[in-house]
């Protein structure tokens, strides 16, 4: 044998690449997407439950129609941080940074990332932006909302200015991690993973590359005229010296728009995994399911108005936007119908993860609905900006978003940790949540219907009754929070050991130990198949076949 | 892809278990159709005004095709979960049915929705036209948001007026609708209208009132601190009753003109301006130094502290230019203050507060 021979072949069994040893590099400034997908957990979840606080603050005050607990002041400093922090501190660092960093790259047998420093950097400019938005709680909080519209954002003190740093530097990071993403997925597949064999998380996570890339950029044209108008004042928002106030509504909805289905689109990848795995049977519609979420991407960028259709854009602007917002319906029943005829038939497992994303079904459907009545402008003349449209958003990110999210944790947490949690446990997290998230958002469409507008700390006493109701049960949810505290802490302490595959997944992250070795796989897989193929022979190159897909928890 | 083939007989599963859950889904869909075509809207909330124009029928509409998609789909879930559960006696390794799609079913739930979305979307359109048409021989009124107020001006008025206004029943309104500061949103549910008062944008809204009442005008957009009150109300009435109401409020506006120049500061009382400023003012100032905020700054010597010889407006701390203040309300760097129409402060009132912040000043 040649020397280059024996080399070649004492490379193949040394580990291909060695671990960092240093604390530092290997937990702090570390470039394995498995540990930057936990970074972004841990601060992600954090901002969730920060948020989630101010959002009680909120409810305490609401349960009197005039009650002291916050000033005017307070409360609409309240409802700014929660908005901001849950949209972009916590629900979009969690569904993309920690699922897609963590999941992604695995399910498509791949190493890394394309850009393991970049991905680095993106996560650190994240605690940053954090930074400077809390600190803005000390000099003059923002306080219009997380939609922040001119001008009445323009009065608060310099607050906004923090604000809009903030955002902006969680947006840098958002757009490299976009990048490095959509680079990934169609640089770094296994080989025989076309596009048409790949998970549908990844699928979801790549479609949602494509709206950060793309929609990230409106939404610094609108931070910075904001910006420029505090800091330097600009007069881009004054209509006294030809400022026109509705284009910073424009810019803010082409971005945050398409930010909605950046929300939703991975949970509805984390759904499409979690089905058939507990179903045992291949997703009904695999390719209707993907072409639908692409379908979804491209009209989400032609229906910004509709968010706008009171701000007087005329009939002629608004009907398109009217048509194909309720278009959007068509591919998001798709999913909705496909998902429940995955159900059929099927051989089902109800674990936690599994109860949360039937859950999902029943709630993200309802959200759907009151999305398609928003959607049409005469209705939307009487529920816009009132507790029915707050109902919907969170019919939509919480009742969508969150509870998938949910699901995606107890599914994902033995692959990241190695250990299960407890059944039991979540079952009743399930339930809890489930229960007192309808009673919380549901009375809210009747209370809005009524004539409660929303943003507002004192309200008719006509709407006491629902609002405590809400109030009550919004406290009970926060409540069953606490369970998934326990369940993995205890899980931590005291779980059992998961192996490679406790629910018999088939998708790739399966194939390897819990948690994955550094490096993922020893040899690159060779890919055969779709993965949802149950009861057939795993569709992998050995040694990744070899795995057992029995359900071991 | 030779393994995905739909060869497997599911029609095995389209039993006789099946048909009845499909049924009686089926039946709750109709007999919830039913109840909501028969719940008269007007009773849970009331409609005032033509502007509905068929806004409540198409709201039902929606609702028949909801009530199904929601009922099927929560229905199928609970009845899958439970005739596909797992049983303790299968095997662990046990999976459903290598099923794949259905071809036809999937481009069924593709197009029906979309007829569906075709059909609601040139309803909404139609409404949505009708909304935008003036009616002939319309009153013209103008609504002007602030914060956190609603200006009114009628044809025929000298000067504009704040707070309640009247409409005659049956005849139509034309409301022009803008704002002098931020985004307001003017709402009366009644009316099922909302439109945004824009800043350097005017906006009509079509209406007609059709039933005499006492209805809330509310403000939708967030607008700074005072949102939450920013509400009047519209008096719908008789042609009679609107018409004495304008001659009164015609003596009003010019009486309010008159009375703004006459400001007696000398007549001031500190004792009344205490109640007062107990009342109102203490929401958001405090009795104390100028950097004690509540909201506004600290009113203690005012009219006499070394740290801040200018008021905030930059004039000078003179018990006129305080009264100025107070009469005009604030907008500037250190936030906003309603003017006094809008704190609902009388003349008397203002000269009462100067004299006690004047008493509180050493």
């Amino acid at each position: 044998m040649s020397t280059d021979t024996i080399d070649i072949l004492r490379r193949a069994e040394a580990p291909i690449h060695p671990a960092p040893e240093s604390f530092i590099k290997k937990y702090i400034f570390s470039v394995d997407h498995k540990v930057v997908g936990i970074q972004y957990f841990i601060v992600s979840g954090l901002m969730i439950l920060l948020s989630g606080l101010f959002a009680e603050a909120i409810r305490v005050q609401l349960t009197g129609p005039h009650n002291t607990f916050l000033t005017p002041q307070q409360f609409d400093e309240a409802f700014t941080f929660h908005g901001t922090l849950m949209v972009w501190f916590g629900a979009i660092p969690l569904v993309t940074g920690a699922f897609g960093n963590f999941v992604m790259p695995l399910q498509i047998g791949a190493r890394d990332v394309a850009f393991p420093w970049l991905n680095m950097f993106s996560f650190w400019t994240f605690p940053p932006a954090v930074l400077i938005l809390l600190s803005s709680l000390a000099f003059g909080a923002p306080n219009a909302g997380w939609t922040e519209y001119p001008p009445v954002s323009l009065q608060a003190g310099v607050g906004i200015v923090f604000w809009t740093t903030a955002v902006f530097t969680v947006g840098i990071g958002a757009t490299l991690t976009a990048l490095n993403f959509l680079t990934t997925v169609i640089k770094m597949r296994a080989p025989g993973m076309t596009f048409t064999r790949m998970p549908l998380f990844v699928w979801a996570s790549a479609v949602t590359a494509v709206l950060s890339l793309v929609a990230t950029t409106a939404l610094a044209s609108a931070l910075g005229s904001l910006f420029l108008s505090h800091v330097f004042n600009v007069p881009f928002y004054d209509p006294s010296r030809g400022g026109t106030v509705v284009l910073f509504q424009h810019m803010f909805w082409f971005y945050s728009h398409p930010a909605v289905y950046i929300l939703i689109i991975p949970v509805f990848g984390i759904v499409s995994e979690i089905i058939p795995t507990f179903a045992r049977k291949p997703i009904f519609g695999y390719k209707l399911i993907a072409y639908s979420t692409v379908s979804i991407a491209l009209l989400s960028f032609m229906v910004w108005a509709h968010h706008m259709f009171t701000s007087g854009l005329g009939p002629w602007v608004t009907m398109p936007f009217m048509i194909l917002s309720m278009l959007i319906a068509v591919p998001t029943g798709i999913k909705i119908f496909s998902w429940t005829a995955t159900l059929f038939g099927a051989n089902l497992r109800l674990t936690t993860a599994m109860l949360f994303v039937l859950g999902f079904l029943s709630t993200f459907t309802i959200g759907g609905i009151t999305g398609v009545m928003l959607a049409s402008v005469p209705v939307d003349w009487h529920e816009h900006a009132t507790y029915f449209l707050v109902a919907h958003i969170h019919y939509v990110l919480f009742g969508g978003t969150l509870m998938g999210v949910l699901g995606g944790i107890y599914y994902w947490w033995p692959k990241v940790t190695g250990r299960l949690m407890n059944e039991k446990l979540g079952k009743w997290h399930f339930w809890l949540t489930f229960i007192f998230f309808n009673a919380t958002f549901l009375p809210m469409h009747f209370v809005g219907l009524l004539g409660m507008p929303r943003r507002v700390a004192y309200y008719d006493p006509a709407f006491h009754g629902l609002n405590l109701f809400i109030s009550i049960s919004a406290f009970l949810l926060a409540g069953a929070f606490l369970l998934l505290f326990a369940n993995a802490f205890w899980s931590l302490k005291k779980g059992q050991a998961a192996g490679p595959n406790p629910w018999g997944a088939r998708t790739l992250e399966w194939m390897i130990s819990s948690p994955p070795p550094h490096y993922n796989f020893k040899e690159i897989p060779e890919v055969y198949s779709t993965p949802y193929g149950y009861g057939e022979p795993l569709p992998y190159s050995a040694p990744y076949n070899q795995v057992s897909t029995t359900p071991t928890y | 892809m030779a393994h995905q083939v739909n060869n497997i007989d599911f029609r095995r599963h389209l039993d006789r278990s099946f048909w009845s859950v499909t049924l009686v889904l089926a039946v709750i869909s109709a007999i919830l159709i039913v109840l909501i075509a028969i719940w008269p809207i007007n009773d849970t909330l009331a409609v005032a005004a033509t502007s509905d124009y068929g806004i409540d029928a198409l709201f039902k509409f929606m609702l028949f095709f909801a009530v199904p998609i929601f009922v099927f789909v929560n229905g199928y879930v609970v009845y899958f979960a439970r005739r596909y559960k797992h049983r303790s006696n299968e095997p662990a390794d046990a999976v459903g049915i290598p099923l794949y799609g259905v071809v036809p079913l999937e481009i069924w739930w593709t197009i029906l929705p979309a007829l569906l979305m075709v059909v609601l979307g040139v309803w909404s359109a139609i409404t949505l036209f009708s909304l935008y048409k003036p009616q002939a021989g319309a009153l013209n009124v103008e609504a002007v948001g602030h914060q956190w107020k609603f200006e009114l001006r009628y044809p025929g008025l000298k000067s504009s007026f704040y707070g309640d206004f009247y409409l005659p029943v049956n005849r139509p309104v034309t409301m022009n609708i803008t704002s002098a500061d931020v985004v307001h949103s003017f709402w009366v549910p009644q009316f099922r209208v909302k439109l945004d008062m824009v800043p350097g944008m005017v906006q009509q809204l079509h209406f007609t009132p059709t039933q005499v009442g006492n209805y809330p005008l509310i403000c939708t957009e967030f607008c700074g601190i005072g949102h939450g009150d920013m509400r009047t109300t519209v008096h719908v009435v008789p042609q009679a009753d609107y018409d004495k109401w304008f001659s009164g409020t015609q003596q009003q506006v010019a009486k309010a003109a008159a009375g703004a120049s006459s400001l007696n500061l000398a007549a001031g009382d500190a004792a009344k301006g205490q109640a007062a400023f107990e009342q109102k003012c203490s929401v958001c100032h405090n009795m104390a130094a100028f950097a004690q905020k509540k909201v506004g700054p600290g009113l203690q010597n005012i009219l006499n502290d070394p740290a801040h010889p200018k008021l905030v407006d930059g004039s000078t701390a003179t018990p006129e230019n305080v009264a100025h203040i107070i009469q005009n309300g604030y907008t500037g760097d250190i936030g906003v203050m309603p003017n006094a129409q809008a704190n609902g402060l009388s003349s008397s009132d203002v000269s009462n507060l100067v004299a006690y912040l004047k008493s509180q000043s050493k």
